[in-house]
């Protein structure tokens, strides 16, 4: 186990694929062959993970800061409340959304793998996948959210979930103050994937999700 | 209002939970090799139900195996103290961790 | 302990000694993505189920696990995997990287 960044070669049109992609390839053309899979199941699925991203976590934060009887049936079931918004599970998980207040803080993460909101945010930053994340959220979250710039108070509980099995966790993030009035979009459009992991706060000045 | 024949169902094995919210608990200590997913930091320790999640389903540690039917059993959504988890603690003493845990797992513990 | 070799999963890292938090990612090379979507047919379809790749992961060991980047541990898992399960030989994939890579040479 590392705490260093596994190095990614540089993606140039005209590289050679290396290895490892040619064992994808190979795979992937011998499982067509037998018939066990599709090129079509790949290419839909390609296309399934294309159209996840933050900007659907940001859409279900703005709809129940907005909507109080949406935000109690997302806090009820969450995936329930997701799919209203027309979001597929397509991986069969279930939703835990939990929510910020004025006295407790809540932040995800996976110790034993890389479990993420997927139908949600789409795929997980490296970050959230290796080693320093994984094993400090859980032992020291304090000390983890100051390395984020997030400071916490005291009087404030620090509520870690760890992901193992198949229910996955989106963070509610507390409504910005100066936000009242904001229209949905304007709402969407400062809540950040780092929020819904639960490592910053949202803020007024947060640019495009990220 | 009149009996209905769904008033005579009988829950199969393991499909009514053995725990229920609010229920102290204790993550039993052994220690498998092969595959698990019960995180070695919380072998042994003390937590409380606060959320039992349906419906039943397969157990994630056989699935490794390749099971993918057949008997199933609750998932516990349970809450630690970090002071109860990490005995260097040092942040405030409300600060907690909450964690599904499979039924095998668990362990009733005295108040 | 040499129990610990065995005990302790090499993925299971919640309150091991590590260092700070780098916030580092990357955009996924196509290569990459084609493995996530492969990842995600092989559970649809329960030829290899999500926990079985998990544990195909794990059984890479640590020494693996820390030198190989995410995708290259999921796609040699899945290969283990399927030699496992009889649904690929061994001598078949190294025929079809030697064509895939033979291919590719000539483009």
């Amino acid at each position: 186990m590392s705490d260093h960044d596994h190095p990614h070669d540089a993606i140039t049109a005209d590289a050679k694929p290396g290895y490892y992609e040619i064992m994808e390839t190979a795979i992937r053309e011998l499982l067509i062959g037998k018939g066990l899979i599709s090129a079509n199941d790949i290419r839909r699925q390609i296309e399934v993970l294309d159209s996840r991203s933050p900007a659907l976590g940001a859409r279900v934060v703005a709809r129940a800061w907005t909507d109080s009887a949406f935000r109690e049936r997302l806090l009820a079931d969450g995936r329930a409340a997701c799919e209203e918004l027309g979001i597929t599970f397509y991986d069969d998980t279930d939703l835990i959304v939990l929510e910020n207040t004025a006295t407790v803080h809540n932040l995800i993460v996976c110790t034993l793998c890389s479990c993420y909101p997927r139908p949600v945010l789409g795929l997980p930053p490296d970050w959230y996948k290796l080693k320093p994340y994984r094993a400090r959220a859980v032992s020291e979250p304090r000390k983890v959210l100051a390395e984020f710039g997030t400071v916490i108070p005291d009087d404030v509980e620090i509520r870690v979930s760890d992901s193992t099995a198949v229910i996955r966790y989106l963070v509610l993030p507390r409504r910005p103050e100066g936000t009242e009035g904001w229209s949905e979009d304007e709402l969407a459009a400062i809540v950040t994937r780092d929020a819904m992991i639960g490592v910053v706060p949202v803020t007024v000045n947060a640019g495009a999700v990220s | 209002m009149a009996r209905s024949v769904l008033d005579d169902i009988i829950p199969a094995l393991n499909e009514v939970a053995a725990f229920a919210l609010g229920d102290p608990v204790r993550v039993a200590t052994r220690a498998p090799i092969g595959h698990y997913r019960v995180p070695v930091y919380l072998r042994g320790c003390r937590g409380k139900i606060v959320r039992v999640i349906e419906p039943v389903m397969i157990d994630n540690e056989e699935e490794g195996y390749g099971r993918n039917a057949g008997n199933k059993r609750h998932y516990y959504r349970v809450a630690f103290a970090m002071t109860e988890l990490w005995p260097g603690y040092s942040g405030p003493v409300n600060d907690a961790l909450e964690i599904e845990i499979f039924e095998t797992w668990l362990e009733r513990a005295d108040v | 302990m040499t129990a610990d070799f065995v005990s302790r999963l090499p993925n299971d890292l919640g309150g091991a000694e590590a260092g700070p938090v780098a916030r580092v990612d990357h955009e996924l090379a196509p290569w990459e993505k084609r493995c996530h979507a492969l990842a995600d047919v092989l559970d649809f379809k329960k030829i290899i189920n999500t926990e079985e790749k998990r544990k195909g992961v794990e059984a890479l060991g640590a020494d693996l696990i820390a030198k190989l980047p995410y995708y290259e541990r999921w796609i040699v898992a899945f290969a283990n995997i399927l030699f496992a399960k009889g649904l690929l030989t061994p001598t078949e994939l190294a025929g079809k990287m030697a064509e895939v890579e033979a291919r590719t040479a000539a483009e």
